[in-house]
This record gives C-alpha cells, sequence and structure tokens, in this order.
C-alpha cells in the first residue's frame, strides 16, 4: 500500500489542492459578472478528495467525473488555462469552447469528461476499467458521483457489472451532504453510502475528506487492489461543498454557519499545511512559493480566456460524429 | 419527591466498523441494521429487568430513527421496552458527539452505560463518565476491550446490575488505562487496550495494518486470542486483565526473532520483536522512536515530531465494566431470573397478541 509520500509528492499534492480551491475562488467571483454562460458548481472544500485520488493514477487511467468537475479534472492534469477558456465558452478551451463546466473532458490525460446527468459517469468508468482488463494494462477507470448519484440506478448497475466482471474499477462517493438542495441523510436510505458495497461483493470504507493523507491511503489501497486483478472497491469520501450547488443557489438548506465552521475547524489545506510542516516533510516557504504561482496561473489563464475569441458559426459543424458537406 | 425511573443509557456508534481495513483486511461491515437490532436486543432484556427508562443520542445515520419507530410497535409493547429517550444533540457526526452524549448521562446519574462499538468508542465513551459501569458490546473492526457477546444476554446482566439485584463486588470488574501525555501540548488521551507507536508519519486513514509500520505497542492486558495490536503481546507476553502489570513490546523488522500476528480479520503479518517486558504500573515511558504516530486503541491519533515529549503511562483507574460471565453466574446461583405470578413475562400473564 502506497502510504508514504515524498517531499515531491507533497508538494505536488498541495499545489494540485491550491489550484483547485484558488480557480473555484476566482470563478464564484468572477460568475457573478454575468460573463460566464452557462452554470457552474464549485468544488471548492472538497479538494482533498480529487488530490488524494488522482496522487495514485496516470494518464493512461481514466476517471469520470460529475457536474462538479473541474477538481477531478485539475487533478487529473487537464491544462489550467484550456480549462478556463472552456467554461468561458472560448475556441481555446479543451472542448473549443463547446462544452463548457460541464462537459470538460481530455482524453489524453484519462478524463473522460465532468457530466451533466448524475450518476451516468459511472457507467463510463466500469467501461474504461473493462476496457484495461481486456487490453491487459495494468490501468484503472475511477467513477466519481455524489451523495445523489449514489441513489441513482446507474450507479448501481455499474458497481453490480464492475463486481459481476472483477473489474479494476474504483467507485468514489464524494458525500458532501446534500443533493442539490435535499440532505443525503435523510435521501439515503441506508445512510451510510459505504454499507452499498456489500450488496455487490464489493469492500466499501468511509474516510474523512478533509483529511488529504485520509483519502491518499484510502485510495492507495482500492486502486492496489484493482491493479492486483482483485476488483472494484467504493470509497465514501465525506466532506462538504463550501458554495452552493450551483453559482446562485440561495442555500436556504444550510445552517447559517455550517461552511464558517468547516472551513475554520475542518478546511483540507490548512489541515496539510499545518500537519506537513509540523511533521517537518516540507517548509512553509515552499507552500507559500505555490501559492504565489498558483495566484500568477489563475490570474493568467482567466486574463487569457477573458480575450480568447468565441467559436465560429462554421465550427459548430466540426468535431461531431456525422460529417456535413 | 417522586422516586426517578430506574434509568440506563445505551450509545451505539454510528461510523464504527467502516474503515480501511475493509481494503487492507477482510474486516466485515457492521451496518445500522444491525446495531438497531443490538439494540432492540438490549431494550428486551432491560425491559424484563425491570428498567423503566433507556436514554440514547440521536444521530445521522437513521439508529435513533428506527429504535423510536420500533419502540411503539407490537414487539415493544409485547416485550415491555423500557420508555426510550433521545437526547437532542447537535451532531457533528465525530467522536464528539459520543462524548457529548456520555457526558449528558453521567449529568443523568444513569446507573450504566451500555456501549456499542469498537475500542475507540469505549474510550470516548470512558473518558467521560467516571465510574458509571460500562456494559460493552463490539460492532467494530479490532476489539479487544468489549468482548464479543450477545446483546440479549449481556442486557439481562446490565439490567440485573442496574435494578439492584447483583452486589457490585460480582458484577462490576475495573479496567487498567494507559494514559498519553504530553505537558507542552497540553495533551492527555487514555487507551483501554493499547498505545502503539508508529512511523507512520500521519494519521491518515487510522488504522494500522503492516507490521513494518509498528516500532513499539503497550498495552493495558493481552489476551492469547485477540485480535488487533495486543495479540502481538498476547501471543508473547501474554497478561490478563486483572493483573495490575501491562506489557510492552519493541518491534524492528530486522530483529532477530519475527512473530506471525493476527493484526486485523483476515490479515496475518510477521513483526520482527527486538523486546518484550511487562509494564509496571505509574511509569511514564517515552516512545523510541523521536516522531511518528501514536495510536490509541487501533488507530492512530497523535502526530508527534522531535521536539514533542510524549509519554505513556500504565495505571489501574480505567473504567468499570459489567463482568457478563460472572453477573450471570451469580444471577443462576441466586436463581435473580426466576419471575413471580405478578411478572408480565410470567407464562401465565394474558399476552397482547398480533393484531390487538
Amino acid at each position: 500500500m502506497s502510504t508514504s509520500l515524498s517531499a515531491d509528492q507533497l508538494l505536488h499534492a498541495y499545489q494540485v489542492m491550491r489550484t483547485i480551491r484558488v480557480f473555484e475562488e476566482r470563478l464564484h467571483v468572477e460568475f457573478a459578472t454575468g460573463e460566464i454562460p452557462g452554470f457552474v458548481h464549485l468544488y471548492a472544500g472538497e479538494e482533498a478528495s480529487a488530490a488524494g485520488v488522482m496522487a495514485h493514477l496516470g494518464d493512461a487511467d481514466f476517471i469520470a467525473s460529475t457536474h462538479r468537475g473541474h477538481g477531478h479534472c485539475i487533478a487529473k492534469g487537464v491544462d489550467v488555462y484550456g480549462m478556463m477558456a472552456e467554461i468561458y465558452g472560448k475556441k481555446t478551451g479543451v472542448c473549443q469552447g463547446k462544452g463548457g463546466s460541464m462537459h470538460i473532458a481530455d482524453m489524453e490525460k484519462g478524463m473522460l469528461g465532468a457530466n451533466g446527468i448524475v450518476g451516468a459517469g459511472a457507467p463510463l468508468a466500469v467501461g474504461a476499467a473493462l476496457a484495461a482488463k481486456l487490453k491487459g494494462t495494468d490501468g484503472v477507470g475511477v467513477a466519481f458521483f455524489g451523495d445523489g448519484g449514489s441513489n441513482e440506478g446507474a450507479v448501481f448497475e455499474a458497481m453490480n457489472m464492475a463486481s459481476v466482471w472483477n473489474l479494476p474499477c474504483i467507485f468514489v462517493a464524494e458525500n458532501n451532504g446534500y443533493a442539490e438542495a435535499t440532505a443525503s441523510n435523510w435521501s439515503v436510505a441506508c445512510d451510510h453510502i459505504a454499507d452499498r458495497a456489500a450488496g455487490f461483493g464489493m469492500p466499501g470504507v468511509t474516510v474523512d475528506g478533509f483529511d488529504f493523507f485520509a483519502v491518499h491511503e484510502a485510495a492507495g489501497a482500492a486502486i492496489e487492489r484493482a491493479r492486483a486483478g482483485e476488483g472494484p472497491s467504493l470509497i465514501e469520501v465525506k466532506l462538504t461543498r463550501y458554495y452552493g450547488h450551483f453559482e446562485g443557489d440561495a442555500q436556504t438548506y444550510r445552517a447559517a454557519d455550517e461552511v464558517k465552521n468547516f472551513r475554520e475547524r475542518s478546511d483540507c489545506l490548512m489541515q496539510f499545511r499545518e500537519r506537513s510542516t509540523r511533521a517537518g516533510l516540507v517548509q512553509a516557504s515552499q507552500l507559500d512559493q505555490i501559492d504565489g504561482e498558483v495566484d500568477l496561473l489563475i490570474e493568467n489563464a482567466v486574463r487569457k480566456a477573458k480575450s480568447d475569441p468565441k467559436p465560429s458559426a462554421a465550427d459548430l459543424l466540426t468535431d461531431v460524429y456525422v460529417a456535413y458537406p | 419527591m417522586p422516586r426517578q425511573p430506574l434509568t440506563v443509557g445505551i450509545i451505539a456508534n454510528p461510523a464504527s466498523g467502516r474503515d480501511l481495513r475493509r481494503l487492507t483486511a477482510n474486516a466485515g461491515l457492521f451496518s445500522s441494521t444491525d446495531k438497531v437490532s443490538v439494540i432492540q436486543r438490549l431494550l428486551a432484556a432491560f425491559g424484563a429487568t425491570g428498567v423503566e427508562r433507556v436514554i440514547m443520542p440521536t444521530d445521522m445515520t437513521g439508529i435513533a430513527a428506527a429504535v423510536l419507530k420500533n419502540s411503539h410497535g407490537r414487539q415493544a409493547r409485547q416485550g415491555h421496552w423500557p420508555h426510550v429517550e433521545f437526547l437532542d444533540l447537535a451532531l457533528r457526526q465525530t467522536v464528539e458527539d459520543t462524548r457529548q452524549a456520555a457526558r449528558w448521562m453521567a449529568q443523568r446519574e444513569v446507573t450504566l452505560i451500555a456501549v456499542l462499538g469498537g475500542d475507540g468508542t469505549h474510550k470516548a465513551v470512558a473518558s467521560e463518565v467516571g465510574d458509571i459501569p460500562l456494559l460493552t458490546l463490539s460492532t467494530g473492526t479490532n476489539n479487544a476491550f468489549p468482548e464479543l457477546r450477545e446483546a440479549t444476554s449481556a442486557g439481562l446482566a446490565g439490567g440485573l446490575y442496574a435494578s439492584g439485584r447483583l452486589p457490585a463486588e460480582v458484577a462490576l470488574r475495573r479496567n487498567k488505562r494507559l494514559v498519553v501525555r504530553d505537558a507542552a501540548r497540553g495533551l492527555e488521551a487514555i487507551a483501554l487496550v493499547d498505545v502503539a507507536v508508529s512511523s507512520l508519519p500521519f494519521i491518515g486513514a487510522r488504522a494500522i495494518s503492516r507490521g513494518s509500520d509498528l516500532a513499539e505497542v503497550f498495552v493495558t492486558f493481552a489476551e492469547p486470542q485477540s485480535i488487533g495490536l495486543s495479540a502481538l503481546c498476547g501471543l508473547w507476553l501474554p497478561v490478563s486483565r486483572q493483573s495490575p502489570q501491562g506489557a510492552w513490546m519493541r518491534l524492528d523488522p530486522h530483529a532477530p526473532q519475527a512473530l506471525l500476528t493476527p493484526l486485523a480479520p483476515g490479515l496475518l503479518q510477521g513483526c520482527g520483536v527486538l523486546d518484550a517486558q511487562l509494564l509496571q504500573p505509574g511509569i511514564a515511558h517515552s516512545p523510541w522512536l523521536p516522531s511518528g504516530t501514536l495510536a490509541l486503541d487501533g488507530e492512530r491519533e497523535i502526530e508527534f515530531n522531535a521536539h514533542d515529549r510524549p509519554t505513556v503511562t500504565l495505571d489501574a483507574c480505567g473504567p468499570l465494566s459489567i463482568d457478563v460471565p460472572a453477573a450471570l453466574a451469580h444471577a443462576a446461583q441466586q436463581r435473580l431470573l426466576a419471575i413471580g405470578r405478578e411478572h408480565p413475562l410470567h407464562p401465565l400473564m394474558p399476552q397482547d397478541t398480533l393484531g390487538e
């Protein structure tokens, strides 16, 4: 099991989490100006999950994401500027500006796509896991979904098939407590999403999603199992989102100080900084340097994305399955 | 002043039985449904032995909700369950919920507290309740402190004690504990079974699944049939629950001798044994490692670095617990479960039947 982390790995994990945080907090500000088309669902607060899982994956491993997909994309290595341009609907975006926030995909990075349909990523990850098994690579498929997605039939079917075919697939249930505005402790009948694994003949565990090290360790064990041919696993990552379901959500279903309490007590970046420096494995100055680099990266991405061209009318007929004359 | 109803507490850890060891070992699942069923077995036994009121915390996982629903049903009526009252906690979904419930129960002066969980859950309750006895039930992963036991018979022992029919010197057992202190950090924590020193730098997913991650283990008691970290001493230098001493082992993969140990369900690890000794009470020991983590009752909880000075001390000031075999042996000898014609479960009493 990959529990030891080098200084370089720790710095990379921090850089990933910090990039996600700054990316999302900047989008929170920019979306309010009305310049960004469509919807955005921000991943801020959940960074340890994406970083902890993706630390074990390479470009040959595939993930399927959700409507809240920016964090997964960044952690999987999708270009940050290309993502920002995509969210702004610009031709320079990773999907040429035609997909937007909920369809960011990058096959070269093993990112099968964010997904506007709740729970629809799980069957895609099973397909990727089947491909890896048939091709004999040691790749894995990872499905991210939320507590709402965990109630979807497509997720159950995907878990069943992954188990029946003993596929190298990992199901990561990011339980942030709410499916849109519906509390998961009301809507998830068995209450612990991890318990559902037993019904599909696979192990299920629950981990603290505010703690990068906890997610990293559990994901490492599940991915190692999958690569060794021992089949799928389910990891329930318990965390919170710092913003609404979508930008503009008034969040009347949450206690007034709920997010404030999580930010002050449990924030994943705060915990990571305190603990990795206390252990003497990285220096605070190294983390400060990353903070500065990330700020610059996001600033440049936004500035370029804003000034980039939009797709033209002719672009409507490209990148589609049917060839038009 | 009216007599207070005879009251006991029940605390079930909603989170127990779901950690990393489902991936790294073959640990089983203890679902919320299973925990509800254990609680209801306790309610039946408590009701039958004269307990009038049970206090339980609420939770976010449906345990309290299911017990509330079932406490109004036919089974509860026929079984003469005690009245069930719920503590209105502001839930954080952390171990703090267990601690808060335990504190409130202590303030309400419950006669005993039944605990459903693993070693960690029992430790959290024990830290808060002083000398209120615990009725221990295992629903965790690696349990040494709570013995595996059927809840109905454990509930009978608890109910007989709570209703004053068993003398304390027969029914209660005083347990040992390990106290971890680091004065400079204002840290004081207890363990009921074991404190392990690990070279792993972070708490991470808490469980320890590799023998090579262990540098030392301190135990209050270690039984040869146990599982988990205390099994190391249990299979090398066993110490009983009753002995005033504990045990200590220093481990290193390169040690000349190695021991095969069941560290978790289905997980056997070879551990190099450098040294093993009995642990005397009252002596503070510092870890050999300059930095790493301390695992208390099987879960990494405290990270320490070269500037910290944590110590581990054995003492005899652990919680009281119900000695179920001794209690029921006494009950049999004294025919304490013989019931009179007035008892609601007497065979000649009219019974509530289906459909009524």
